[in-house]
């Protein structure tokens, strides 16, 4: 697939060559929304509407990765989505601590009764990953989806959300360790594998 | 055993994905092997990054192409299409015109003419002077010619007092007289002109959104 040629054609209101280029992209654009998101729902309505803005905006594409650009375009519009998802708020299925406030921790979600082999299950990894991206602030979350989740670099994550290198060097740095406190919750979720790795490490 | 810094985290962090420099590297490494602080730091950087590789890929909902709508592309206008527009616009105004002169000089002239249609109703009516014959076949005459002057023919008797309608009698001939010269057609000509060139354009433009549309529904199976 010669993309460049492609980005050219749609630039020139071909339908059909832009068309072909989210064929290609679709899949990392909405896994990278569903990441952000976390709904399954508001992850396609937010790629669709990031394809829609990206090709009515394609003129202002100027070279360099063409999927960085694209990615930025995702994120802007699950930033959109997050902000109408603030102001129509819903009602949160975490438990609250009695004080009405929400218990912050993901530890109610871990149940130490239940065999760590019951519990190895890909579903229930991935709901504590997800939970833990979601405690996340939206920025961290940004960074760490695009750079450990979708495996861009760090000059395409930059490009994707318009900070400098540095930024984004220190934003992952917290992000990972977050997450690495947060997923200590689940220990029993994670991989062999990973616990193997873990007792070695510790 | 020293505790890490933030600063210090950045560079462990910055180091699993390759991104320090050969001597930024080689001095991390250095203290990695002399501070057990540093190297269980790593640890955890890596478990978090390496746990994040193995996020589970979610298959599509559904394909996020784009039609022509969603795009915002419409299907291209003819050039043809805006100037039968312009056209049949033109028409109208003429329409409209010479509607509007010819009802303007059919007031002007025969103030008469309703009166003098009026005429044989009045006659009849309250029985006052003149034959029937004379007057009535102008007044049938002039029906013929234009609907509008059915009109007059139905309202003038309401508004006249019955007294008036003698000093009508000799303009009566005078209207007559010159009912020919109000026939015009142009009006209807203009009408006519307008509503075939608007049918013209709509044809076009249906004719070139259905070629649009195949255009389209073609390139997208390919």
């Amino acid at each position: 697939m010669d993309k460049p040629a492609l980005i050219r054609d749609a630039q020139h209101g071909d339908l059909d060559a832009f068309n072909t280029l989210v064929l290609a992209y679709q899949d990392i654009v909405y896994n990278t929304a569903l990441r952000i998101l976390g709904d399954e729902d508001l992850a396609a309505d937010a790629s669709q509407e990031a394809f829609i803005s990206a090709f009515r905006a394609l003129n202002s594409y100027r070279g360099g990765s063409f999927r960085a650009w694209l990615l930025r375009t995702v994120t802007n519009a699950c930033y959109d989505e997050l902000r109408r998802k603030q102001r129509r708020p819903t009602t949160p299925l975490e438990p609250e601590a009695g004080d009405g406030y929400e218990v912050e921790t993901p530890r109610w979600l871990a149940d130490p009764n239940a065999s760590p082999e019951e519990q190895l299950d890909q579903a229930e990894l991935e709901h504590a990953i997800q939970h833990c991206l979601e405690n996340l602030p939206i920025y961290f979350r940004t960074v760490v989806v695009l750079a450990d989740i979708q495996g861009l670099d760090y000059s395409e994550v930059a490009a994707a959300v318009k900070k400098p290198l540095g930024t984004i060097k220190s934003r992952l740095a917290r992000a990972r360790l977050r997450l690495r406190e947060c997923l200590q919750s689940f220990r029993e979720l994670l991989p062999a594998a990973f616990r193997l790795e873990e007792e070695r490490g510790l | 055993m020293t505790t890490t810094s933030f600063r210090d985290v950045e560079q462990l962090s910055a180091s699993l994905d390759g991104q320090l420099s050969q001597a930024k590297k080689t001095r991390l490494e250095a203290r990695i092997r002399s501070d057990p602080a540093l190297t269980a730091a790593l640890a955890d950087l890596r478990q978090a990054r390496a746990i994040l590789r193995r996020t589970p890929k979610h298959r599509l909902p559904r394909n996020f192409t784009l039609t022509p709508k969603m795009a915002g592309i419409r299907p291209p206008v003819p050039r043809s299409v805006p100037a039968l527009g312009w056209a049949s616009g033109v028409a109208m105004l003429l329409f409209f015109f010479t509607l509007g002169t010819n009802l303007l000089g059919r007031i002007s002239f025969g103030a008469a003419a309703p009166m003098n249609a009026a005429a044989p109703m009045t006659n009849e009516g309250y029985g006052l002077g003149g034959g029937p014959a004379a007057t009535q076949s102008p007044a049938t005459d002039n029906t013929q010619v234009t609907p509008t002057a059915e009109a007059f023919v139905m309202t003038a008797p309401e508004t006249p007092p019955p007294g008036e309608m003698r000093l009508v009698e000799p303009a009566t001939n005078a209207a007559t007289k010159s009912t020919p010269k109000l026939v015009n057609i142009w009006p209807y000509i203009w009408l006519g002109l307008a509503a075939v060139l608007i049918a013209a354009a709509l044809l076009i433009r249906r004719a070139s959104v259905q070629a649009f549309r195949r255009k389209v529904g073609i390139k997208r199976n390919t």
